[in-house]
């Protein structure tokens, strides 16, 4: 089974680490992984995307995907046309107030999650892109969540070490906005 | 077996270091730098020379030199890079030196530039298109060894898909076989001795111990083309044999095709795919096969219509062949447009057929 997401926003959010994280956990935990990343030029405000899939066998998945189990909307901007990729039933976060919850279809499982609040409230407020992963990932509970805080760790660079505690509340914060409700195991 | 996430482009040079490949030059241009990259952090540590050229013509020159002494040698770049090199590589095809180019390419409008020589005289070079990154890994190594087996530059034609997606891939040295000894390199061992070897595109050998001169040397490099398009055709075809349509693609666009046309047979559509591994030497006896009996020969690439020519030459019937791909490239000019994508293939086949 292979599952898919499309992380969409604009460039600065985070999309392309958050996607990488996600890649890397699967990675690590001796899974199949994609990382289609899709952005232009721009290092802030333009148009980022990204797929991500994960599987247990070769992948045979597409890298600009076709269709998808999931998504993540960091921004309401750029992100015309995901919405009709995503399969009936798919798992989808909003990070709101940016994303608009209730502008999705309605054979969609939506979930809003201020991300930019809730890193604040954590003491992160410049990791809302994990808080974003980390709600998503307790949804779907496609990886560990220590899969999770290893592999963001791994992809910090050494002159951003001191974000990895901020990065990792900032997951948690995520996860536990999301907890309780009914998720998606993967 | 241990996966590691790699982009393309890192996977390739993994793959290659992996082959033996143990000199390796290139300027960087968009999408093939992330090759060069990895291969300037990994070859040292391998025993190997990995050089930032001033240019792609110095860069060409300098792997001319290296696979002429005898070592496993490459450069790359993407086919703007590759068309300042193909005076280095029409000498290295004349002149029977092995190396392997990388066209990490931002489309596929460089199939006539890979397919039909491409500088002077009479010369192809082998290149293999491949769909996917762990795909391109195996043709990374095979292509090492096809150089070596023929002595002969050859290529490996890729894009920003297989360049910059990251993949989990388990690269492990492959053996295709054992290969003649370099008996020809320029080692330096007859130096003094009046025997010294000689590479020399137009073989007029030395006073002492003359060559067959162009017209011979030529000749036999001709002949040996002629053996090579005989022997490396390479290709993979699926549910042809009743196929009204046939589909025809190469690189990542046949992965994509292949995707399309397996949903539109399962919706009960009489239709197949066709996808030529080797661009050359096209494999046009089986292209032939497989479009025997078809009503529409579909040729889906993103240019204007170049494997197009490959197709019509060999289908079974070419009034059957219509072309629905197209220019497709993104606004920053480094990647597709919006033609290269599933649903958009899907209307494309629905409404040629």
């Amino acid at each position: 089974m292979e599952r898919e997401l499309i992380v969409t926003g604009v460039g600065g959010q985070g999309i392309q680490l958050l996607a990488k994280t996600l890649a890397l956990a699967a990675t690590r935990e001796g899974r199949y992984a994609m990382l289609a990343a899709d952005y232009g030029g721009e290092m802030r405000g333009g148009p980022s995307k990204a797929g991500v899939v994960v599987g247990d066998a070769p992948l045979q998945a597409l890298p600009i995907l076709p269709s998808a189990w999931s998504a993540i909307f960091a921004h309401h901007r750029f992100s015309e046309g995901v919405q009709d990729r995503l399969r009936t039933g798919a798992i989808v976060v909003a990070n709101t107030p940016l994303v608009d919850p209730g502008g999705f279809r309605a054979d969609l499982r939506v979930f809003a999650v201020d991300a930019t609040g809730t890193a604040k409230a954590a003491e992160a407020p410049q990791a809302s892109g994990f808080v974003l992963l980390g709600a998503y990932n307790a949804l779907t509970e496609l990886v560990q969540p220590a899969s999770l805080a290893a592999a963001m760790e791994e992809l910090l660079p050494p002159y951003r070490r001191q974000h990895a505690p901020a990065n990792a509340r900032a997951i948690e914060a995520g996860a536990a906005a999301v907890a309780g409700v009914a998720g998606v195991p993967a | 077996m241990t996966l590691q996430l790699l982009e393309g482009g890192a996977a390739m040079a993994e793959a290659a270091i992996a082959a033996g490949c143990r000199f390796f030059t290139g300027y960087p241009m968009s999408p093939f730098t992330g090759l060069l990259e990895e291969m300037s952090r990994r070859l040292p540590a391998a025993g190997g020379v990995c050089l930032n050229a001033e240019s792609e013509i110095e860069g060409v020159n300098m792997t001319l030199g290296a696979a002429a002494a005898g070592a496993r040698a490459a450069t790359g770049s993407c086919g703007q890079g590759i068309a300042l090199m193909q005076e280095a590589i029409a000498e290295a095809a004349l002149n029977e030196t092995p190396f392997v180019v990388f066209n990490l390419a931002r489309n596929q409008q460089d199939y006539f530039q890979a397919t039909r020589g491409g500088g002077w005289g009479d010369y192809r070079t082998i290149t293999l298109a491949p769909k996917d990154i762990p795909e391109a890994v195996e043709h990374t190594q095979l292509l090492f060894h096809l150089a070596d087996k023929h002595r002969a530059p050859v290529m490996l034609y890729g894009d920003p898909l297989l360049a910059q997606t990251r993949v989990g891939v388990d690269i492990q040295p492959l053996d295709f076989g054992p290969l003649p000894a370099k008996d020809w390199a320029l080692d330096g061992t007859g130096g003094g001795t009046g025997r010294s070897r000689q590479i020399w595109t137009w073989a007029m050998g030395k006073a002492n111990d003359p060559g067959p001169g162009p017209d011979g040397h030529w000749r036999a490099i001709a002949e040996k083309f002629d053996r090579i398009a005989a022997l490396e055709q390479r290709h993979e075809e699926s549910m042809v044999d009743d196929a009204e349509t046939v589909v025809v693609a190469f690189g990542t666009a046949a992965k994509f095709v292949e995707h399309v046309v397996a949903g539109l047979r399962a919706e009960g559509h009489r239709i197949g795919w066709f996808r030529p591994v080797t661009l050359w030497p096209f494999p046009g006896a089986a292209l032939r096969r497989a479009t025997t009996g078809a009503r529409n020969v579909l040729v889906f690439e993103l240019n204007a219509g170049q494997m197009l020519d490959d197709v019509r030459i060999h289908a079974d019937d070419r009034d059957a062949v219509r072309f629905i791909g197209g220019v497709s490239i993104a606004e920053s000019g480094l990647s597709y447009g919006p033609l290269l994508d599933a649903p958009v293939i899907r209307e494309r086949i629905l409404g040629a057929t």
